[in-house]
Formats: C-alpha cells, sequence, structure tokens
C-alpha cells in the first residue's frame, strides 16, 4: 500500500467517524487542528482504522502517537 | 514561604536579581538552588525526600533506554510507576491507615505523618516523565540538574499547574534572559492573581465556612447562595495561584501551561472539564483514560463509560482519600457518562430546531454551572453525612422546621455585605480583564495606552489588594 493510498483511506475513516466530509489529512495534522477529535473520539477513530486496515496496535504504538503522519507510518509498518 | 508573604517578594526580588546576572547552563543551577531554598523554607526532611525520588526517576530512566525488549522494558517502567504511586498512596493515606493500626504498634507514628509539599503535583510530573519516555514520546534527560528543576520548580511545586516534561525541557534549553514584555506579562499575572485570591476568594470564605458549619441552619436560599460563593471562591482561589505560578515562571523564562479556561462559562459537563484544572484533567486524560480506553475498546459503550468513570473518580481522589472527594469523583463520572453518551444525539436534536439551539446556548452554562455547584457542595462539605444534610436541605420543602425557603437573613450578610459586594463587583472585573487579555485587540490596546494609564491601572489594582486584605488564608490547592 503506498502512502498516498494510506492517506486516502485515512481521511475517508477520520471524515466517516467525526461526521465531517470536510476534514483533509496531512501528516503534521494532529487533534489540535481538527474540530471533535478529542479524546473521547480518539479511540473510535483507533478502532475504525484498526478495522479499515485490519490491523491490530498495542497500547504503547497508541499511546506514542502524536500526529497523522506517526499514524500513517505506524499502518505503513503493518502493511508491508 | 507563602507567595503572599513579604519574605516571597524579597525572596523573589533577590532571585531573579541573580538569575539575570547568571549565564548560560548556570541558570539552570541558579533556578534548582532557588527552587531547594524555597522548598527547604517549608521543610528541610522533605527536600531530602524530594531529591531521592527525583534521583531514583533519573536513573530508572537512564535504565530503561538501554533495554531493547519490550517485555524487558514494560517489566522495567511498572515497578517504577507503581513504587511513585505507593509512595504517593502512603503519605496521603497514613492519616487513614493510623486507624487500624494499635497505637503501640505503629499507629501513632503512621498519625503523625504529613504529606510533604506539593507531593501530588510533582509524583505526577515524575511519573508523566517516565511513561513519556516509555512511550518514546521525549528523549531521556541526561542532565541531572534539568532533571532535578523539573518537579522542584519552585512556582510550580505548591499548586501546579503539573507542567509536561517535554514542554519543561524543551523551554529549559533554551532558556536565556527573559524578555522584556514576558517580565511585563508575568508581573501582571502575578497582581492579578493577587486580585482573585486576597479581593475576590479570601472575601467569599467567611460566608462559605458559615453555611457548611451548619447546614441544617440556614434556609434553600441561603443553602444555594452558599454553593454560589463557593464555587466562586475555590475558582478564584486556584486559577489566583495559578497565575501568580505563570507569572512567577516567565520571571525565570518558563511558560507554565494554562489551567483554567473560564470554566463557568462551558456549554456542558465534558467542556467544563476541559477548561477546569486543565493541566491534571490532560494529565489523567493522557496517562489514565486513553491506555485504559483503548484497553477496554472491545467492550464498546460500556468500555467507553468505565474508562470515564474510572478516570473522574481519580480525578476526585487525587486530592485525598476522602469520601467526599471520591463521592465529588463519582458524580462527576456520572455527569460525564451521561453526557458522552449522549451528546452526539443531542446534537442531532437542537440542529434540526434553531428556535431551541438559541435557547440551549443559554440554558446548557447555567445548567453545567449547576451541576458543578451541586458537585463542589461535596467537595467543600466536612463529610459525607454533612453534604447530604446541605444538598437535601437545598431543596425547598426539605429544610429544618420554622425555616422559610426563601429566608435571606440579613444577619448572615451583616458585616459581610460589603465585602460580598466587593467579592462580586471584583469577579465581573477579573473575568472581564481575563476574557480581554484573551482578545489581541484589547490586550494591545492595553499595551499601547499611554503610560499614566496602564501605571494608574495598576495602582488601583494594588489598593483594591492592600485594602482589602484581611487575614489571608492558605491557598486551597496548597494542600493537594
Amino acid at each position: 500500500m503506498t502512502d498516498a493510498e494510506i492517506q486516502q483511506k485515512l481521511t475517508a475513516i477520520f471524515r466517516s467517524v467525526l461526521d465531517k466530509d470536510s476534514i483533509e489529512l496531512t501528516a503534521t495534522t494532529t487533534a489540535k487542528d481538527i474540530e471533535g477529535w478529542d479524546s473521547l473520539t480518539h479511540v473510535d477513530l483507533i478502532v475504525a482504522v484498526e478495522k479499515g486496515f485490519k490491523v491490530s496496535f498495542t497500547t504503547k504504538e497508541v499511546m506514542a502517537l502524536q500526529s497523522v503522519g506517526d499514524l500513517m507510518r505506524l499502518i505503513a509498518s503493518r502493511c508491508k | 514561604m507563602s507567595f503572599l508573604s513579604l519574605e516571597f517578594a524579597a525572596f523573589l526580588a533577590l532571585g531573579a536579581l541573580v538569575f539575570q546576572l547568571a549565564r548560560g547552563p548556570w541558570r539552570r543551577l541558579v533556578l534548582l538552588l532557588l527552587s531547594y531554598a524555597f522548598y527547604l523554607t517549608w521543610n528541610p526532611r522533605q527536600a531530602v525526600l524530594l531529591l531521592g525520588i527525583t534521583a531514583a526517576v533519573y536513573y530508572t530512566a537512564r535504565s530503561l533506554e538501554k533495554i531493547s525488549s519490550a517485555r524487558g522494558r514494560l517489566g522495567f517502567i511498572l515497578p517504577a510507576v507503581a513504587g511513585l504511586l505507593l509512595v504517593l498512596v502512603f503519605f496521603k493515606c497514613a492519616g487513614l491507615f493510623a486507624r487500624y493500626f494499635p497505637a503501640r504498634r505503629g499507629g501513632d507514628a503512621l498519625a503523625d505523618i504529613v504529606a510533604p509539599i506539593g507531593l501530588s503535583y510533582y509524583l505526577f510530573k515524575l511519573m508523566g516523565y517516565l511513561l513519556d519516555v516509555y512511550w518514546e514520546k521525549i528523549p531521556v534527560q541526561r542532565n541531572f540538574v534539568s532533571m532535578a528543576l523539573y518537579p522542584a520548580f519552585f512556582p510550580q511545586i505548591l499548586s501546579g499547574p503539573i507542567q509536561r516534561a517535554g514542554d519543561f525541557f524543551t523551554q529549559l534549553e533554551k532558556i536565556g534572559n527573559p524578555r522584556s514584555e514576558d517580565i511585563v506579562t508575568g508581573l501582571r499575572r502575578i497582581l492579578f492573581g493577587m486580585f482573585k485570591k486576597v479581593v475576590v476568594a479570601d472575601h467569599l470564605s467567611a460566608m462559605v465556612d458559615a453555611v457548611h458549619a451548619n447546614p441544617a441552619g440556614y434556609s434553600p436560599l441561603e443553602l444555594l447562595f452558599g454553593g454560589y460563593c463557593f464555587a466562586f471562591q475555590i475558582y478564584s482561589d486556584f486559577s489566583g495561584v495559578t497565575d501568580i505560578a505563570i507569572g512567577i515562571g516567565l520571571l525565570f523564562g518558563i511558560k507554565g501551561p494554562e489551567n483554567f479556561n473560564m470554566p463557568f462559562f462551558a456549554r456542558n459537563i465534558q467542556e467544563f472539564w476541559r477548561r477546569w484544572h486543565i493541566s491534571l484533567t490532560c494529565w489523567l486524560t493522557d496517562y489514565l483514560f486513553m491506555p485504559l480506553r483503548f484497553s477496554l475498546r472491545r467492550f464498546g459503550t460500556a468500555g467507553l463509560s468505565a474508562a470515564i468513570f474510572v478516570t473522574m473518580v481519580a480525578v476526585g481522589i487525587w486530592h485525598g482519600p476522602r469520601m467526599t472527594y471520591a463521592v465529588f469523583g463519582a458524580l462527576n463520572g456520572f455527569y460525564m457518562v451521561v453526557s458522552a453518551l449522549t451528546l452526539k444525539k443531542r446534537n442531532d436534536y437542537f440542529q434540526k430546531r434553531p428556535l431551541l439551539a438559541r435557547l440551549r446556548a443559554y440554558a446548557g452554562p447555567l445548567l453545567t454551572f449547576h451541576l458543578m455547584v451541586v458537585a463542589l457542595i461535596l467537595f467543600r462539605a466536612n463529610s459525607l453525612p454533612s453534604a447530604w444534610l446541605y444538598i437535601t436541605h437545598i431543596i425547598p420543602g426539605f429544610q429544618s422546621a420554622g425555616i422559610s425557603a426563601l429566608r435571606f437573613d440579613r444577619a448572615l450578610l451583616h458585616t459581610r455585605q460589603i465585602a460580598l459586594l466587593l467579592a462580586g463587583i471584583s469577579y465581573a472585573a477579573m473575568e472581564s480583564v481575563n476574557w480581554a487579555s484573551r482578545q489581541n485587540v484589547w490586550a494591545a490596546r492595553f499595551d499601547s495606552a499611554p503610560w499614566f494609564v496602564r501605571w494608574t491601572a495598576y495602582y488601583v489594582v494594588i489598593l483594591i489588594i492592600a485594602c482589602s486584605a484581611q487575614e489571608t488564608r492558605t491557598f486551597i490547592y496548597a494542600q493537594f
């Protein structure tokens, strides 16, 4: 899976979970940049990502995430 | 040495001067020496404990980076964090344990143990540091002076805010002489914090103390008023000490995190907790709620509710091992679970009804404020039965016999009328300044005003503080 494909699929997941079609993700996007992406919805997003990409993350991996770029790299490392 | 003492003013002036004269890495050492000098004025033995715990955390983090296997790292970090938690529980609960030990078997010794000043704040900082290193969010701190300064940093050790290690170390790396605008902002924050504490909080405390001493002796109207007064008292007290802490930090080139963002304007309970004691709620969100929520993700709504509830109970008992704090946390957990589970449906409902949505904009903050007034009664009450008495007697019809629901005894206010009026006006002024300072236009207007306008404003505030100073009480959050 290429980085562009991951980004495209991730954007679709974010739009669906947060119910906002206007979301545009980049590698530098963080929770501060997107309204509605808070501590309560964060795990919903991760669960949707796990289902969408058919991967599973550990608590440590999720806690280390600081931006969408980190999440994309984590997904890429699993989808090799 | 209290922040509101002349000795501290002299200490601060001297400390700022020495800091200005120091160069390069010496600045960190000066800050460390100042921090320990400040802490030693409270209790020298407790300073030894602080240094010992800091050294243990420093070597734990350094050893952690040498371990490569995931299992090995987990096996190393878990006992370390558990150890810090045990220290916290031991000191906070010593008095509680003493009740279950006969005096001759150590019960007396346990009862005499006093929790070190600022223990909850510095242990949370150190636990956060270890977990951030474990999760590889930040690099290990190799400089022991920087490491020792982080938990001991004197503006934050008494009542927070709980600054994150990454943020603190980043600022410390490039610490230089503070810019003149930071010094002005810092001095203004200190003045503003003193105003909140001395003028607003301390004048509300007499009324609050009176109604909490004997809730059954007051009418529902008086109890409701007492409830409002405590909400404003604790906010002014705690946000006041935070302002002072942030202001002092700025004099030494360190900007601490904000702890409050006009919480009484929150539209729902989730938003309230994003605006109240922000540094603690963010800490618990990152290090307790998120790992718990993620671990329980397979349980859907039940997992979410459990994670929220446990986190809010932790917010409550962080204040101490008292039933009133635990129930305060549990009640907020209940509020949060209901709010979180219904928020989407409520938003959908109001989206289709614009007229009701407009009403919601006003009703939301009002309802949230009243829910917190009830919760804060629990927080302030002397015991759980006393809180129950207060909450039941606040309901019209359930007050003591012979007291009318709308009675408002002027004698209660007799000597405090002017003080309460002053506190009320001051509160409005306080929030207006708070609001204006966040609007760049107003902040810029004040900064660009002629010098005599600015200096008149400062002198008026100093005069109000000096005139309203009574027997100053310690900051409520200094005891945690």
